[in-house]
């Protein structure tokens, strides 16, 4: 009797035990987490992430952690006793999947990245939908029709977003043209500062950007002209001349890996096909450039001012255009996609056929220009 | 009475060892007071930090992982820094040997026999050829090496620079800067599953001994010192400035390649960009000749101490919650004690009693 009752004990001792660890998430930022961009979105993210669970769990993160030296950062987490490790740079893949490997009972997930294993899962929250929005915007508020954007690196997520821009500015204005700059770099303030100064002398008079800093609606603002703000709340660098921009909500992917963790759901040895390429619909991301308000309202009379004849909604103005088609998108990707096709290339060559909504997988390679794109663009099909 | 400095000779080993390892004790208590400051109790704090480090056989091979570099780099500084060649370009040297082993490995076509030795063999040389440029204008027009081997550092930053942002880019790499992947063959083997290439390890300590070598027991490293002790001396013993110094530059920058392929072939296994390559491993690479009193050996030592001083930071940051900063700062710290001790090398306090006290006008 006295060796049951003590099992018993045991049993109850090592269920509470259980229940009061809890679950150890370690963050890898790739900057300081006070950089007002990638680092600093992920670690809202985080923060968010442990008020929701509570007790449940425990975060703590690493931060300016140089790209090839995310290794000994993860054996560190691990001696530390991390359960799920994220890492949030595309750089940080390699030591992702090598340490994957080692510590086959740690769960890792590798953001932006495209690589997963039995234990690596990888998530991605997507502008696509709101820079597509943004472009909208942009065109109604352009006088001369010629849109600005300074674009980072010319790969397939930058390429995406300035067609969603310009299949935007070109459902407000048939002519409007987006002039392209690259930077070739994810932080370049200096470079940024040129790209956004000749765009500006070359005649486009709204600007939107992929860069790690707010540099570029300070020197549109500079020069008067409207900005979207990028990835954080960029308002305060450019009172007054940010109409609108994209946010994200790291949180929300990560409050539902983690809940699929603690679910038992998602374990070290099922996270194959887990990729998580979340939009507006599940609110990973938001139009604006500060959380709640989608457009300025500055610019909102500006915006009601222009009046077209759409072929969906009719006579619209364009505010109620953006409002129409965030309500879409926010409802379902099958509601409206600015890429459903019949879509074609700048050369005029078809890429999706009528009706063919583009799958995940055509958005994360998309190499083609969407016509209204002006200005290089490396890899493009012939 | 007052107290005064006075030079003393050649420090024996046992002093050499006291000041150090009193400096290192003296900033663990600035260290721990730290800590103490971010609520952080000290003594555990440094438990965890040797058991993380040292006594965890993945976090000493990391240690000396980081150290590799360092013994390269610093073991051709000693050389340099003997015959009073102060070269500041180790970083450069090192990138450029980077770039050479990387060219061979995306381009070269070479067996895979071949393929690492001829790595090796580039890096080296590429290294050696930028320390050429400020060894020749040094010797030939006199022009200061600190400033000419210093700037062919950024030259170097922006050559990997460019070369991964334009011709080199990556056409698996989704547009981000990195040059393609090496072939297999091209990688440096490591030890298990540790990032410890033991091939480069062992060349570092071969280097230290040719260099050990050719200091005591060459009349080409009896020129070295004599140039860095004695340079009228040496000038009058009719030393070939011009050979020598060509030499031991080729040698001490050389060695810094050898350090740059390491790096890419050992740890990258492809063409990054250059703060990702090397964390300021040429920098460190100077004090490490220094702590190591311009002795090659000595240098193999410190370059382990520096590699485990930055393996700490590490530590502090994910065991101790130490934002990324202060463990700059610390480490910051320990270089300061560290090099702040080293006028107790050569210098002694001594009391003297002075015959005749000071008069006030004496003392205006």
């Amino acid at each position: 009797m006295r060796r049951i009752l003590a099992l018993i004990l045991a049993a109850a001792a090592l269920t509470f035990a259980a229940a009061q660890d809890p679950l150890k998430v370690a963050f890898i930022y790739v900057g300081p987490v006070g950089d007002y961009g990638f680092s600093y979105a992920h670690d809202l993210g985080r923060q968010a992430t442990q008020e929701h669970f509570g007790d449940q769990i425990e975060t703590i993160f690493v931060e300016d952690v140089p790209e090839p030296e995310v290794e000994p950062f993860i054996d560190q987490l691990v001696a530390d006793g991390a359960d799920v490790i994220l890492g949030t740079s595309f750089g940080f893949g390699d030591g992702i999947l090598a340490a994957a490997q080692r510590y086959p009972d740690v769960i890792f997930g590798w953001g932006t990245g495209y690589l997963r294993s039995p234990n690596v899962f990888t998530y991605m929250a997507d502008f696509y939908q709101v820079y597509y929005l943004n472009g909208l915007i942009a065109a109604a508020l352009s006088e001369s029709g010629s849109l600005g954007y300074v674009g980072a690196f010319p790969i397939a997520e930058v390429k995406r977003h300035i067609n969603a821009f310009t299949l935007g500015a070109r459902e407000i204005n048939p002519d409007a043209e987006v002039n392209v700059r690259w930077l070739y770099n994810w932080y370049d303030p200096a470079g940024a500062t040129e790209a956004t100064e000749a765009l500006l002398a070359a005649g486009s008079d709204v600007i939107a950007f992929t860069e790690d800093t707010p540099t570029v609606i300070q020197v549109a603002a500079q020069r008067e002209s409207p900005g979207f703000s990028h990835y954080a709340s960029m308002v305060e660098f450019a009172p007054g001349y940010v109409v609108s921009g994209q946010l994200v909500n790291w949180e929300t992917i990560y409050i539902d890996f983690i809940q699929g963790v603690l679910d038992g759901t998602y374990t070290n040895s099922n996270l194959e096909d887990v990729d998580y390429f979340w939009l507006l619909e599940e609110e990973a991301v938001e139009l604006g450039a500060e959380p709640g308000v989608p457009v300025a309202e500055a610019y909102i009379d500006d915006l009601e001012a222009v009046v077209i004849d759409h072929p969906e909604f009719g006579e619209i103005n364009a505010y109620d255009l953006v409002m129409r088609r965030l309500a879409q998108m926010t409802e379902s990707r099958e509601n409206f996609d600015p890429f459903l096709g019949p879509l074609v290339d700048r050369n005029g060559k078809e890429v999706y056929a009528d009706g063919y909504l583009p799958t995940i997988g055509d958005l994360v390679s998309m190499e083609f220009a969407v016509p209204g794109v002006v200005g290089p663009w490396d890899n493009e099909p012939q | 009475m007052t107290w005064k400095w006075e030079p003393r000779g050649e420090p024996t080993a046992a002093l050499v060892w006291g000041v150090s390892l009193g400096a290192v004790a003296f900033a663990m208590i600035l260290t721990g007071i730290l800590f103490a400051f971010f609520g952080v109790a000290p003594i555990p704090a440094f438990v965890t930090i040797v058991e993380r480090t040292i006594l965890d056989a993945r976090g000493l091979s990391e240690v000396v992982r980081r150290s590799i570099p360092l013994m390269l780099a610093g073991v051709g500084l000693t050389l340099a820094f003997r015959a009073r060649f102060w070269n500041i370009g180790a970083e450069g040297q090192l990138l450029i040997g980077a770039v050479a082993a990387a060219g061979v490995a995306l381009f070269s076509g070479l067996p895979a026999t071949l393929l690492l030795p001829t790595m090796f063999i580039a890096g080296f040389l590429a290294g050696a050829a930028w320390g050429l440029g400020p060894a020749l204008l040094k010797v030939r027009l006199g022009v200061n090496e600190i400033i000419t081997t210093l700037m062919l550092n950024y030259v170097a930053i922006y050559i990997v620079r460019w070369l991964i942002n334009g011709p080199w880019k990556g056409r698996s790499m989704a547009g981000f800067a990195y040059s393609d992947m090496f072939d297999p063959a091209a990688f440096i083997p490591t030890l298990g599953a540790t990032r410890l290439h033991w091939p480069t390890l062992l060349l570092a300590i071969l280097a230290a001994l040719l260099v050990t070598w050719l200091l005591a027991r060459t009349r080409f490293g009896f020129e070295v010192r004599m140039m860095g002790e004695s340079p009228e001396a040496a000038r009058y013993a009719g030393v070939d400035f011009f050979r020598t110094t060509l030499i031991l530059v080729l040698v001490s920058a050389g060695a810094a390649g050898l350090a740059g392929v390491g790096e890419v072939a050992g740890i990258h296994r492809r063409l990054v960009d250059p703060g990702s390559l090397s964390i300021g491993y040429g920098y460190t690479a100077i004090i490490v000749a220094l702590l190591a009193r311009r002795n090659p050996l000595a240098a193999l030592v410190t370059a382990l101490f520096l590699g485990w001083v930055a393996a700490s930071g590490d530590v502090m940051q994910v065991a101790l919650r130490l934002p990324s900063q202060i463990t700059g700062v610390t480490q910051g710290l320990v270089l300061l004690s560290v090099i702040g001790a080293e006028p107790l090398l050569r210098y002694k306090l001594v009391r003297v009693r002075k015959t005749q006290p000071p008069t006030a006008g004496e003392v205006a």
